[in-house]
């Protein structure tokens, strides 16, 4: 008797699996380093982060930025924005959302030493944001130290906040102790291993102009952690996984043939290039750069290596990027010109030149030196850590250490602030070239800080082409984001700015 | 075993862990990259910001200063905070630790079932065909590299007949508290069967592939000690006074022989410990190797100290463990 | 070897010994076989440029991923078909054949010259000789290889001397244990004490009396090391530290192959069974010298 109701109950613990239907998995290719949204600078976390925390304003799947915790925003001046908040808006914990939340989570970001005696390192993504000021419970005021246009397309990863939560856990809790507004709300974090949400039911619908408005489709949603990209396919192709990402390009076909799953691509915000170093050396010479930009036949490497996926880019800015200059002229594959170019510079016999790139990056880096070969570049492609490049390359305006680097740079806002300037700008940050041109200085500063769209547009548009000419880089493509998605997801898109929102995602059997 | 020589022991921990530490902040300080431009990735920053980034890294002190303050904090067993999870080292080694610890004894409880047995009956039949097939057998165990075996496994198992899962620690329809933080022990602990059966369905085959070396090994060990035994005096005697072969093996041989096993285990075991990050990574295991690799890649400098004194004091303590083993079984020897 | 006839007090002729123990291991039928195994690859590295068929470095992204030759799309002039940048697999396994021998035999031959001269020193002189090195034998052995091997490279950056480097500078400590313990084991033996009191020097008695009745333990644990060295090259590969491409090591082909194990599952299973035969084959080699030196000498 005993022993069968043993039996029994172990048979109830096997049926009483919840939700199945339900239950969205996503294998993903990196755990979150934290759930605090305040302390990390990481876009994996973010992704997982953002289907708990809703921010002020979100994205929709063209980009543009709509209202999601706000009802709307107006700039009242250059340096002034006041955002009006949704009404009847609560934390998974029940309590009320409110405008002295948002100014406690903003000063958390942004002021020194407010995440119990550190400082945020988001703090440099507001960097204008001055002070918050709370109208009333419904209304709170951004003031800017400087005019910043920039600053509502800065805040759909600034996720919001319960100021009473973070009093009652404390600082150091929040590391995993989730308290948000969003579609979902934690239920475990293993840590390496998954993190486990389940649906909230008293949210309050998400961004207005985003249909479907509600709570989320799924009761449960997994992000199962699978840093290995075969192990990733396989468990989509084995029906333990409903979604994955960073699909390899080679395994697209793969995915494609099974009848259970489907390949989504979505325009990525990475731009791919090769920095030259235009202190020293053979690339100091514009003749032997432009050389280069001919000799490599980028559409014979995107197609054989990237399966296709990515669009071409003859600048820093993708293609969908604000401020873009569609009218650039490309450095179009001819490798008698690049011989004849390197002739020109005294390299008749053909250029020996070093390569570096991350284990990451290896196949592409061969693959590129393989199609220069014809047009007189012999390229030795050197792998070395990420972290060892980056200290050889960006040196802020100090001798950089290598020839060419194979790198790229990411800019999620799709903004040029966040990747024009930091890469080109003269002895900034990301300025892996050694590249100094006081006009390109002068526009980037310029574009900065002008209020009206259209004429920073220009200003970015002029520098895009002067960069174009001087080719400090070779540019080279932008790659798409490609997911694999089994069939049974309806209502989902991927997004190019990397997030996994699974507000709208549903599972049908 | 007497007292003095148990701190004698503990006081040899001193210069290890002192050497082993300068050795680290050394490495850290002469290999290149710096960890908040790492950290700062693909993002627009102004040079005052970047400056308060690294003074709260504590990355703006001179390196003497760094490793002082380090050795004192770290007597009181503060390790500093990990530059990219934000939270202390400490917590986040801990809460990656009971992956390894599961990985690593399931794959030695794997080497000790299939070895004992093996190595026993292989020198019991000595030059018979089962001695041939398990010398062959362990010899391929040594040779296989690991990373390679474990995507065989995988393609094997995991992929074409879809009995096993491909990566990971558990799937996730389920949860169960922790109690040891061993989802093995504790899904059972809770009474969760099914819990309990996904979690030894993720770890056969790590398990196998890490324990695989070690088995061979520990087969190896166990023949060469069986036979030792079996031609010492009193097996001989016993089998005159005409004890049934099964009893002499089992009361007499098999306790003497296991002695060296036992030793043997002990100190392998430091190496599970080591060689976990490669299988870590090919099973997507949420271990502490996987993590300390990537923190060599990006220079989380607090954390690769504490991981390495960390992994430093285990081994010194599972020597130790090998030795009081092996005073425990063997009366003869004194430690 | 020592001059037999030099030394009137010795017991034990060593040569004697050695050259025993070495017929011994030629009668096993077993370990010839795979002794030839070994020098099979050791030839293949050294005429490698004679027996692969094709420049194993040299892509054609028009020929990637070709399967083997008996797979629907193979092609008999690349056997066991091509890799993702259209490379000819046999050809590098046959290349990556000299990286795993060189660095096998190098930091072996690196690792055994320093760890035998320390072993004796330690085991013969004693004292604090014996106490700075074998403090510092557990430092190193209180590090895990791998995150000690991780750490160098990335100190030094890859490459195929630093890799040498970056496992010679552990590795000797296996030798260094197996030769003090030896040393002292046979520091008091008649042989011994008879140079000792004709007035040998110190150097002398360790490296021409001593030395020779040890060699037997130092082959065999640096033939089994040597197996080890390889395996853990290819780890070292696979992990993304090994040796710079398009030079073709067999750990980075496994690592490359990787994420196309699902369908092109050529481009890892090819290289990761050259591995195992080549570690294999001195892992039998070195068995059948432990047989045959001491029937009875585990590790």
């Amino acid at each position: 008797m005993f022993k069968k109701s043993l039996i029994a109950l172990g048979m109830a613990g096997m049926l009483a699996v919840p939700g199945m239907a339900a239950e969205l998995k996503v294998g993903f290719s990196a755990d979150a380093l934290t759930l605090d949204p305040a302390n990390h600078r990481n876009r994996e976390t973010e992704t997982i982060i953002r289907n708990m925390f809703d921010g002020l304003v979100t994205r929709d799947s063209q980009m543009n930025v709509v209202a999601e915790l706000a009802e709307g925003w107006t700039a009242i001046d250059p340096t002034t924005y006041e955002f009006k908040l949704r009404e009847g808006v609560t934390f998974h914990d029940g309590s009320p959302f409110t405008a002295a939340d948002v100014k406690f989570s903003l000063d958390r970001l942004t002021k020194e030493n407010a995440m119990g005696g550190q400082t945020s390192p988001r703090q440099s993504l507001l960097s204008a944001l001055a002070d918050v000021e709370v109208v009333d419970d419904l209304t709170v005021r951004l003031k800017l130290s400087d005019p910043w246009p920039i600053l509502p397309a800065m805040l759909p990863f600034q996720e919001l906040v319960s100021a009473a939560h973070v009093a009652a856990v404390g600082e150091e809790a929040m590391a995993d102790a989730v308290n948000g507004t969003g579609p979902f709300k934690l239920v475990e974090w293993r840590k390496g291993q998954s993190v486990i949400m389940e649906r909230y039911d008293g949210y309050y619908g998400g961004a207005g102009d985003i249909a479907p408005v509600g709570p989320a489709c799924v009761e449960r949603v997994i992000f199962q952690v699978i840093p290995e990209n075969a192990s990733r396919v396989a468990a989509l192709l084995a029906g333990e996984v409903h979604i994955i990402d960073k699909l390899p390009a080679h395994m697209v076909a793969q995915v494609e043939a099974n009848p259970d799953t489907k390949v989504m691509a979505v325009n990525g915000t990475r731009t791919s290039y090769i920095a030259l170093n235009n202190q020293e050396g053979p690339f100091a010479d514009i003749r032997v750069r432009k050389a280069l930009a001919h000799a490599i036949d980028r559409q014979l490497v995107v197609d054989k290596i990237l399966g296709g996926n990515a669009s071409l880019t003859n600048g820093i800015l993708s293609p969908d990027a604000f401020g873009k200059n569609k009218n650039l002229p490309a450095y179009e594959y001819d490798p008698e010109e690049a011989q004849a170019l390197l002739a020109e510079a005294g390299f008749a016999d053909g250029l020996e030149v070093t390569l570096d790139v991350d284990g990451a990056n290896k196949e592409i880096a061969e693959a590129i030196a393989a199609v220069a070969a014809k047009g007189g570049f012999r390229i030795n492609v050197t792998v070395r850590e990420s972290s060892m490049l980056v200290s050889r390359f960006r040196t802020k305006g100090e001798p950089i250490d290598g020839q060419m680097w194979l790198t790229s740079w990411g800019n999620g806002s799709l903004d040029p602030v966040g990747i024009f300037v930091p890469t080109h700008r003269t002895a900034d940050r990301g300025n892996s070239s050694g590249y100094s041109n006081a006009n390109v200085d002068a526009l980037l500063d310029e574009a900065n800080v002008e209020t009206d769209r259209a004429r920073r547009a220009e200003l970015y548009a002029e520098a895009e082409a002067i960069v174009n000419a001087d080719l400090p880089k070779v540019y080279l493509w932008v790659a798409q984001d490609l997911y694999g998605v089994s069939t049974k997801v309806t209502g989902w898109q991927p997004s190019s700015d990397s997030r996994i929102n699974l507000h709208d995602a549903c599972l049908s059997d | 075993m007497n007292v003095g020589k148990l701190i004698e022991r503990l006081l040899q921990l001193i210069p290890v862990l002192l050497g082993v530490s300068v050795i680290v902040f050394v490495m850290m300080l002469v290999t290149p990259g710096d960890p908040v431009e790492i950290m700062l990735g693909d993002q627009h920053v102004t040079e005052e910001q970047e400056q308060a980034l690294r003074h709260d890294m504590g990355l703006d002190l001179p390196p003497h200063e760094r490793f002082f303050k380090f050795l004192s904090n770290a007597m009181t067993g503060d390790f500093g905070l990990s530059y990219y999870h934000r939270q202390p080292v400490t917590e986040v080694i801990a809460s990656r630790l009971p992956a390894t610890i599961e990985l690593s004894l399931a794959a030695l409880i794997f080497a000790l079932l299939v070895s004992i047995p093996l190595g026993v009956l292989a020198a019991v039949r000595k030059n018979s065909i089962l001695d041939r097939i398990s010398t062959v057998t362990s010899l391929f165990g040594v040779s296989m590299p690991g990373f390679w075996f474990g995507i065989l496994l995988i393609l094997f198992f995991a992929v074409n007949l879809r009995w096993l899962p491909v990566s990971g620690r558990a799937g996730f329809s389920s949860e169960v508290e922790p109690i040891t933080h061993l989802l093995l022990i504790d899904s059972l602990l809770r009474g969760r069967v099914d819990a309990f059966w996904d979690a030894l369905k993720h770890i056969i085959l790590p398990a196998i592939t890490l324990g695989l070396p070690m088995a061979s090994i520990l087969m190896r060990v166990t023949r060469a000690s069986m036979l030792d035994v079996l031609n010492c005096d009193y097996i001989t005697f016993a089998e005159a006074k005409g004890l049934r072969k099964s009893q002499i093996l089992i009361k007499h041989a098999l306790r003497n022989a296991l002695i060296p096993t036992v030793t043997v285990a002990a100190l392998q075991t430091g190496s599970l410990l080591g060689g976990n990050m490669v299988v870590e990574t090919v099973f997507g295991w949420p271990g502490l190797g996987r993590l300390v690799v990537e923190s060599i890649f990006v220079r989380n400098y607090p954390l690769i100290q504490a991981a390495v004194l960390f992994y430093a004091v285990t081994y010194v303590m599972l020597n130790f463990l090998a030795d009081i083993l092996y005073t425990v079984l063997n009366p003869k020897v004194r430690l | 070897m020592t001059d037999a006839t030099a030394d009137n007090g010795r017991v034990v002729q060593p040569e004697t010994i050695f050259r025993r123990n070495m017929r011994n291991f030629l009668s096993s039928k077993l370990s010839v076989f795979f002794l030839f195994v070994t020098l099979g690859f050791l030839v293949m590295a050294i005429f490698a440029p004679w027996i692969a068929p094709h420049d194993p470095n040299e892509p054609d992204l028009f020929r990637r991923l070709i399967p083997p030759v008996w797979m629907e799309g193979g092609d008999w002039s690349y056997p066991l078909g091509c890799d993702a940048l259209g490379r000819d697999i046999l050809s590098r396994i046959i290349y990556g054949t000299r990286v795993s021998i060189f660095i096998g035999v190098v930091v072996i031959l690196i690792a055994t010259t320093i760890g035998v001269l320390a072993g004796l020193a330690a085991g013969y002189l004693r004292g604090w000789v014996d106490g700075v090195l074998s403090r510092l034998v557990d430092i190193l052995l209180g590090f895990p290889y791998l995150i000690f091997a991780i750490a160098l490279i990335a100190m030094t950056g890859p490459g195929l001397h630093n890799i040498v480097l970056a496992m010679a500078y552990r590795e000797w400590v296996m030798p260094f244990r197996v030769v003090r313990g030896e040393t002292l084991a046979v520091a008091g033996a008649d042989y011994v004490e008879a140079a000792r009191a004709i007035g040998a020097s110190r150097s002398n008695i360790m490296l021409r009396e001593i030395l020779p009745n040890i060699l037997s333990p130092v082959l065999v644990v640096s033939t089994v090391r040597m197996a080890h060295v390889i395996i853990l090259e290819a780890s070292l590969s696979f992990l993304g530290l090994g040796v710079q491409p398009p030079t073709a090591s067999w750990g980075s082909m496994v690592a490359d192959g990787r994420s196309f194990m699902l369908n092109e599952w050529w481009l890892s299973t090819f290289p990761g069974i050259a591995i195992l035969i080549l570690v294999l084959s001195i892992n039998v080699v070195s068995q059948g010298l432990r047989d045959a030196f001491d029937p009875r000498f585990h590790d």
